[in-house]
């Protein structure tokens, strides 16, 4: 019995899981680099800005996944029961804060610069909705039960530590190519990001390691480490989102240069949504039992 | 009120793919649209190999997967169980399809036509079938078995009851302990499909030989 992998969420899904996560990464870091200030007031701001627009690219790919895009705007009405539900309220309010809080630093607001009070209250509130949307991201694929590969509660850690890993590539990515920071804080990021891939390795291996209990994830996991998928999660996933910017980090660290926290930004979020593919399209429905029957359900 | 619900006898089937047919006739779903399936299944290895054919349908579950993840409420339950999908709701975002354990649910992008050799227009008999399901429901939104309720209001049975040739297919109403299908389960120990995933389905099936 030949088990099928999903394929009615295409890269639209994993492009908007990715970019969600990137976004509200990005945010949350630029939230926390405005709590520690001085030299870090760029790198803030970087982070802080690109919340909003990339959860807005990302929503626009999902809403292109839509079967009938016009009733998009539906999406909230049932938060009692369905995570797309809740997450449709989550990120809306995240953008809502994401544009208020950019709003504090351009014209006609320019007067509320100095406001940090009100700035701070947004940036905490903020970072609560980060974290939601990184989060929810995973639980959304969890909710559907029958794929197993998805029901577990690794996932939502799994795109929780790459997110804020792709949110810090990001925010290092736009300060090197906008020239707005360099040298210590932008060290520091890859410091900080080097741990954060070592740990999203191992959250991805405990991943992989608890796919052993039911047929389906096994069959996910055959897919995705030794069948079509991959070519994808060992180039894509393993070496260009986790290995080179690891190594990159770990020599840019000591080098403090920008061309090599550029490139591992580059391939650190590359990687990131090669992961959110990874997932996706690796979805298996569990088969039907009857008796000693086994039933693959047709894709 | 009733709960309406089904009794498959896997040891009648013997897989013509009726069910399939008249399924598609009676409710002109589009090609790569099937509400009632019949799928092969195998057991055991050779020379101690089985075989048998595994008519599916939507299992009207009492606690739906699909509507508990639909996010715009176009899932509903009537009083009578039946899941239906209001296609003025309906988004598209294909929650359902992935969260529904008996791979019920089903959508298509467009009408693509059963003889592609043809040139130009359909031929009369599927620019109606095309029509009758634009009407009934459409494109990119989900879509599923409803036991073929029309029917059912007028009196009669679910096409793939009335066409199977086996007589391996029941129908009735589950709660009523008098109903020919309340009264097969009990006698001949009617199972549901994989009822570890808790959506307590109404279509219920009697052993294989």
């Amino acid at each position: 019995m030949e088990m099928k992998a999903q394929s009615k969420w295409s890269w639209l899904v994993s492009a908007y899981l990715f970019l969600a996560g990137l976004g509200a990464g990005a945010y949350a870091i630029g939230v926390l680099a405005g709590f520690a200030g001085g030299e870090w007031a760029g790198i803030s701001k970087i982070g802080v800005s690109l919340g909003f627009p990339c959860v807005l690219v990302g929503c626009m790919f999902l809403i292109g996944d839509l079967g009938t895009p016009s009733n998009f705007w539906r999406a909230w009405r049932r938060p009692d029961t369905s995570w797309i539900a809740r997450g449709t309220i989550i990120i809306s309010i995240f953008m809502v804060l994401g544009v208020i809080h950019v709003a504090f630093w351009v014209w006609p607001f320019h007067s509320l610069e100095d406001a940090n009070g009100a700035r701070n209250l947004v940036g905490v509130l903020g970072i609560i909705f980060a974290f939601g949307t990184m989060i929810y991201t995973g639980i959304l694929l969890g909710a559907a039960r029958p794929i197993a590969f998805w029901s577990t509660a690794m996932l939502p850690l799994l795109f929780l530590v790459s997110a804020l890993s792709t949110g810090i590539m990001a925010v290092v990515l736009t300060s090197s190519v906008t020239g707005a920071t360099h040298g210590v804080p932008l060290a520091r990021l890859a410091w900080i990001d080097s741990f954060l891939i070592i740990l999203e390795i191992l959250v991805l291996f405990f991943y992989l390691q608890a796919t052993h209990r039911v047929p389906e994830s096994r069959a996910s996991a055959k897919l995705v480490l030794t069948g079509s998928i991959a070519p994808l999660f060992w180039a894509g996933v393993v070496t260009v989102g986790l290995v080179v910017p690891l190594v990159l980090e770990i020599f840019a660290v000591g080098a403090a240069t920008g061309t090599l926290a550029l490139s591992a930004s580059i391939c650190g979020i590359i990687g990131g949504l090669f992961l959110r593919q990874v997932v996706v399209s690796g979805g298996i429905h569990a088969p039907l039992r009857a008796g000693r029957f086994e039933i693959a359900l047709p894709a | 009120m009733a709960r309406y619900g089904f009794v498959i006898d896997l040891k009648r089937c013997y897989g013509c793919y009726s069910c399939q047919v008249a399924c598609k006739a009676s409710n002109h779903t589009p090609k790569g649209i099937d509400w009632a399936r019949c799928v092969p299944a195998e057991a055991g290895r050779f020379p101690a190999a089985l075989r048998q054919m595994v008519p599916l349908v939507c299992m009207q579950c009492a606690e739906p997967a699909c509507m508990e993840v639909c996010p715009t409420g176009a899932t509903q339950q009537d009083e009578n169980g039946i899941v239906t999908v209001d296609k003025e709701l309906c988004m598209g975002c294909k929650y359902c399809i992935m969260a529904c354990p008996y791979g019920a649910r089903q959508t298509v992008e467009k009408w693509s036509t059963y003889f592609p050799h043809t040139d130009g227009d359909l031929d009369p008999y599927e620019a109606y079938a095309k029509r009758a399901w634009e009407q009934k429901s459409g494109y990119g939104m989900a879509t599923k078995c409803d036991y073929c309720m029309d029917r059912v209001r007028e009196g009669r049975q679910p096409a793939c009851v009335e066409s199977c040739p086996a007589k391996a297919r029941y129908f009735g109403d589950l709660e009523d302990p008098e109903s020919e299908v309340s009264i097969l389960i009990r006698r001949e120990r009617g199972f549901q499909l994989n009822p570890e995933f808790g959506t307590d389905p109404s279509c219920y099936y009697l052993p294989p030989r």
